[in-house]
């Protein structure tokens, strides 16, 4: 793979220095933070580089040291640190808006902080959208010699911290944008459009039909196409050499911006020694899937001289991989991962869903990523199946397959995690329970816990000394990482005292899983997703420590949270038209998470064709946002000797010629995604409209439809050339038949 | 753009179908050896290697090394031979993935010069292994445990999908089944035992009559709801998971027994390996 890095700016003044400071060891950084280009595709893209490098420098500290880390800030936008994992003062977090205002464009700031712990952590930007333009990085905490939890065997092994990441070509602003306006190109890209032509040729036009009934779009394990997978910066790489026998520590962060990576070896099986930086017991384990933000220290052997091993990881909807060889000469390769049976999937969500769209898990408790749904989609565990095979079945069990090899693949599950120590919280502290519903509606890309986005929450008390009880129950389709600062919660996985201590949970669609932590430090804490345009789209809160003693980087400590919760709810706008041979057909929308304020328009190249424009303001309401009220206004002008007036439905006159009118109105998606508007004039007159747009007929064909009383009627194709511009063909009852070209923003 | 792009390209190559012979540009030649063995194979390491425009490659079969001309600005020679590894096929830089070989045609199976590599994943059953003594000293000892070994081994075949080991299995049961002597039998033990003997016997019977895994499945229904009392009635010497799958049979739902915490639901292939949940741990 060939991967260049061109930087602009040439750098690298890491300077690391030592100090005695009264015993204690000052262990002291210095990050340059400066815009870059990247190759990483071959086509020249902008980028953050951090001592001129992607990922950052990995940052070695050792239990016991003062870390000070100065961030030089050398770039034209605000810019901020996190320390993910890290036990801190609350002023050190790195949480713009919420426990210190941004560091500004061509600032210097210092973090400094006593390092208390061991293990595997990493760092990253809380600011906006930079963690996906290169500013991750590997922070490794180790242990001191003496320390009375040293392994032998697994904390004396040679080591290799690794930072897994994804890159796109897209700025990542846009792709934040593009997924809120439902734009389905990254479907295109991954081939996981799901479309009528494809089900059908699969035998799955029924699972589509129901599919679109039951009000959903099409299916996927992730939102975004990325272009590349990197280990450490780089597609493939080597490292070594080995000889047979060696065992190897890998420190393994996930810090990609919306990916899950499975995780396989080549030369065996992966005994799993830690997880988000607290040791656990080893377990063997064939793969497991390492989530956002989640690490994982693992050990591997090599097995043989002159060969070196594949670790491969490969990103959950299978899209791409990442390649480390570990040893020297030829290279033995892993299988790999077989494309999603995107289809079965569709399957399985159809028989969960309700009709309201809430989930139904059939009563089976669902927790701890024990039990996979998404299995169903997986070719290498259910067998590959023959198109022809698939028998229609009655009943709502269709998973049925005779397997074509055994399932003996172990996979990681949080059950099987135990701590090393036991991890059990004060007795007599008193214990609060919290309840939280992750919730989510893909449609219109929004994101929130208890169908609120952070905008819509005040911040959650908590007293110092009181033990938190959190029960989460994952109510949307995506899995989301869960992640707190500044504290390690105990999964409450079966372990008793022994419960894994983490500060990330994955928890997929339909489970329930409960963590606990002491609460025991001060100030305000950030509890998001991890999966950077689910955190951006508001799905957050924050805990904040009751009496807690002022931040002095933080002034106004209530405009700074207004900024925050502003940040994670945003407008987002986008814009179509159609020139065509017989006008122009086109709207622009400004989105947020409730709110739509949308302008369409039909413009004709003269007076009998005439000029239309419609504009709603509508606010969404209900979890799955089916139901939008608004108000209207409506203009259009035809030249009368063409139009006349015409009747509507029912009855009632509706002057087309010339009419400016005010309305009020309701849109409803109802089962097949058809939105039906109804609509009542200032004048009285009404209207109903059924319509639908998008309708995915193949991989790059969609079809529109629209339909309403006042007798007026449309459909038109398109076939998708690229992100931005389609040829369309439509016919139109008040403009006739026109084909032309469709441009998206 | 790429389609307008694809396009452009396209159109040329169509009026003059003559030149077909793709030219490659800043061509770099090299040999390098590929293992193989028949027609097949050839086919296959070509198709794999070749890239219009791009890549051209021979494979011989005698000398079992390709020549090897390409696009040195557009690819290299280890993308080539890692796409012809994953088709199945060592090279001096690359060794197939195992899983890929072993689906290779019979014909294909060359000779490999590899070492190590990654064996074959074993399911993890560490409390098995651990258990073994006692647990054949259990056996002896108590007449129901013969019959609950028979059992799990039944159930580990449905789970594998595995129709001739599960007719074989419920033989071994019903064997156990008919050697239970009521006498033996512990008082609570031989009140379940009344109430069951019977269904099970039948269902046992059923089970081994067929090789239709459906068929085998459905009695097997039958015969774990009638488990259910009987090991429960029993001293267990490590606990029994009693699960449940709520989506069998048109979601009428349906129980089994395991030595496992973990769900490995024996009513559906692989594919739904994991659906059920455990309703009671009989101790």
């Amino acid at each position: 793979m060939h991967f260049t890095y061109k930087i602009y700016t040439v750098l690298v003044l890491l300077a690391c220095k030592y100090t005695l400071l009264q015993a204690q060891k000052v262990v002291r950084y210095d990050l340059y933070v400066r815009d870059t280009l990247v190759q990483f595709t071959g086509k020249t893209r902008k980028a953050i580089a951090v001592n001129g490098q992607i990922p950052m420098p990995a940052l070695h500290f050792t239990e016991g040291d003062t870390a000070e880390i100065y961030v030089h800030n050398e770039r034209d936008e605000a810019t901020s640190l996190h320390w993910h994992g890290i036990f801190l003062p609350n002023k050190e977090d790195g949480v713009p808006f919420l426990t210190q205002m941004p560091i500004p464009a061509q600032g210097t700031h210092l973090y400094r902080f006593p390092v208390i712990q061991n293990g595997t952590h990493w760092y990253h930007s809380h600011t906006g959208m930079q963690e996906q333009s290169g500013m991750y990085g590997m922070l490794v905490l180790h242990k001191r010699a003496d320390d009375t939890t040293f392994r032998k065997g697994i904390d004396d092994l040679p080591e290799l911290p690794l930072i897994l990441s994804e890159w796109t070509d897209h700025r990542p602003d846009n792709v934040h944008r593009m997924l809120h306006n439902a734009n389905d190109w990254f479907a295109i890209k991954k081939g996981s459009t799901q479309s009528y032509t494809e089900a059908l040729k699969e035998g799955h036009l029924k699972t589509k039909l129901t599919n679109e009934w039951k009000r959903m779009s099409a299916m996927d394990v992730s939102d975004v196409y990325y272009d590349r997978f990197l280990i450490n910066g780089r597609n493939e790489s080597s490292y070594g050499p080995f000889r047979a026998g060696d065992r190897v520590r890998l420190r393994i962060a996930n810090g990609g911006a919306s990916s899950y990576f499975w995780l396989r070896y080549a030369g065996g099986k992966i005994t799993v020694v830690a997880s988000d930086g607290n040791d656990v017991e080893p377990v063997e384990v064939d793969r497991l899937l390492i989530g956002v933000s989640e690490t994982y220290d693992i050990v591997v052997e090599i097995p043989a001289d002159s060969t070196a091993f594949e670790f491969l990881a490969t990103a959950e909807d299978r899209s791409g991989s990442a390649s480390l060889y570990l040893g020297s000469g030829i290279k033995q390769l892993h299988t790999p991962l077989p494309r999603l049976r995107y289809f079965e999937g569709m399957q399985m969500m159809n028989d969960m869903t309700r009709m309201n769209g809430r989930l139904n898990d059939m009563g089976m408790q669902m927790a701890l990523q024990r039990m996979d749904m998404n299995t169903v989609m997986y070719p290498e565990i259910s067998g590959v199946k023959k198109k022809k095979e698939r028998k229609k079945k009655s009943g709502t069990h269709v998973h049925e397959t005779q397997a074509a090899k055994p399932a003996d693949i172990v996979t990681l599950n949080y059950a099987m995690l135990r701590a090393t120590q036991e991890t059990s919280l004060p007795a007599d502290a008193p214990v609060r329970e919290l309840r939280f519903e992750l919730t989510g509606n893909m449609n219109r890309y929004v994101w929130s816990m208890d169908n609120r986005v952070l905008e819509e929450s005040d911040k959650i008390p908590v007293k110092k000394g009181e033990i938190l009880r959190i029960i989460l129950y994952n109510g949307s389709m995506m899995r989301h990482p869960m992640h707190l600062h500044g504290h390690d919660f105990r999964v409450l996985n079966g372990q008793g005292a022994h419960a894994p201590l983490k500060n990330v949970l994955d928890i997929m669609p339909m489970e329930t899983d409960t963590i606990e932590f002491y609460a025991n430090a001060e100030g305000d804490w950030f509890f998001h997703c991890h999966i950077l345009y689910h955190m951006m789209s508001g799905m957050n809160r924050v805990f904040s420590y009751e009496g807690q003693a002022p931040n002095p980087l933080l002034p106004d400590r209530a405009a700074a949270y207004r900024e925050l919760q502003a940040e994670s709810n945003r407008l987002h706008f986008m814009a179509q038209n159609d020139f065509a041979s017989n006008g122009n057909d086109g709207m622009f929308m400004l989105q947020s998470a409730r709110w739509s304020i949308g302008t369409e328009w039909r413009l004709g190249y003269n007076n009998r064709h005439g000029y239309e424009t419609e504009t709603h303001i509508g606010r969404y309401f209900g979890r799955m946002q089916w139901l939008m009220p608004f108000v209207g206004f409506d203009w259009r002008y035809r030249s009368a000797a063409h139009a006349g007036n015409g009747k509507n439905l029912f009855g009632q006159t509706s002057s087309k010629d010339r009419r400016a009118m005010l309305s009020i109105g309701v849109a409803y998606t109802l089962p097949m995604l058809l939105v039906l508007q109804a609509e009542v004039y200032q004048n009285g007159n009404v209207r109903l409209q059924l319509r639908r747009d998008d309708i995915p007929i193949s991989p790059r064909i969609r079809a529109d439809l629209m339909i309403n009383t006042d007798k007026e009627y449309m459909a038109g194709l398109r076939y998708i050339f690229t992100r931005n511009i389609s040829a369309r063909l439509h016919y139109d009852s008040d403009m006739g038949a026109g084909a032309g070209l469709f441009l998206n923003y | 753009m790429q389609f307008i792009h694809k396009i452009w390209i396209a159109l040329p190559m169509l009026l003059s179908a003559t030149a077909c012979t793709a030219q490659i540009k800043n061509m770099k030649t090299e040999t390098v050896k590929i293992q193989g063995n028949c027609e097949m194979c050839e086919h296959t390491i070509e198709t794999a290697g070749n890239l219009k425009k791009t890549v051209r490659l021979d494979w011989n079969r005698d000398t079992k090394t390709a020549v090897l001309e390409y696009d040195s600005l557009k690819t290299t020679r280890d993308e080539i031979l890692k796409r012809i590894a994953l088709a199945g096929y060592d090279s001096d830089a690359y060794f197939a993935p195992d899983e890929v070989y072993a689906a290779l045609p019979e014909c294909c199976h060359y000779e490999r010069s590899k070492k190590g590599g990654r064996t074959p994943a074993k399911p993890l059953r560490p409390a098995e292994t651990a258990a073994t003594p006692e647990k054949t000293a259990a056996a002896e000892a108590a007449p129901i445990q013969k019959v609950s070994e028979a059992y799990f081994t039944l159930k580990d075949a449905l789970v594998s999908s595995d129709a001739v080991k599960a007719a074989t299995a419920a033989t071994r049961l019903s064997e156990a089944l008919n050697s239970v002597k009521m006498e033996e039998l512990q008082p609570q033990e031989h009140s379940a035992w009344m109430q069951v003997e019977k269904q099970l016997k039948t269902d046992a019977g059923d089970i081994a009559a067929t090789s239709d895994i459906s068929r085998q499945r459905a009695s097997f229904a039958s015969l774990s709801q009638n488990m259910y009392p009987l090991l429960k009635a029993t001293d267990k010497a490590e606990p029994v998971y009693y699960q449940y799958c709520p989506m069998y049979n048109e979601g009428k739902g349906a129980v089994w027994l395991s030595r496992e915490q973990t769900i490995k639901n024996p009513y559906y292939g692989s594919s739904m390996l994991n659906c059920g949940k455990t309703t009671e741990t009989l101790r």
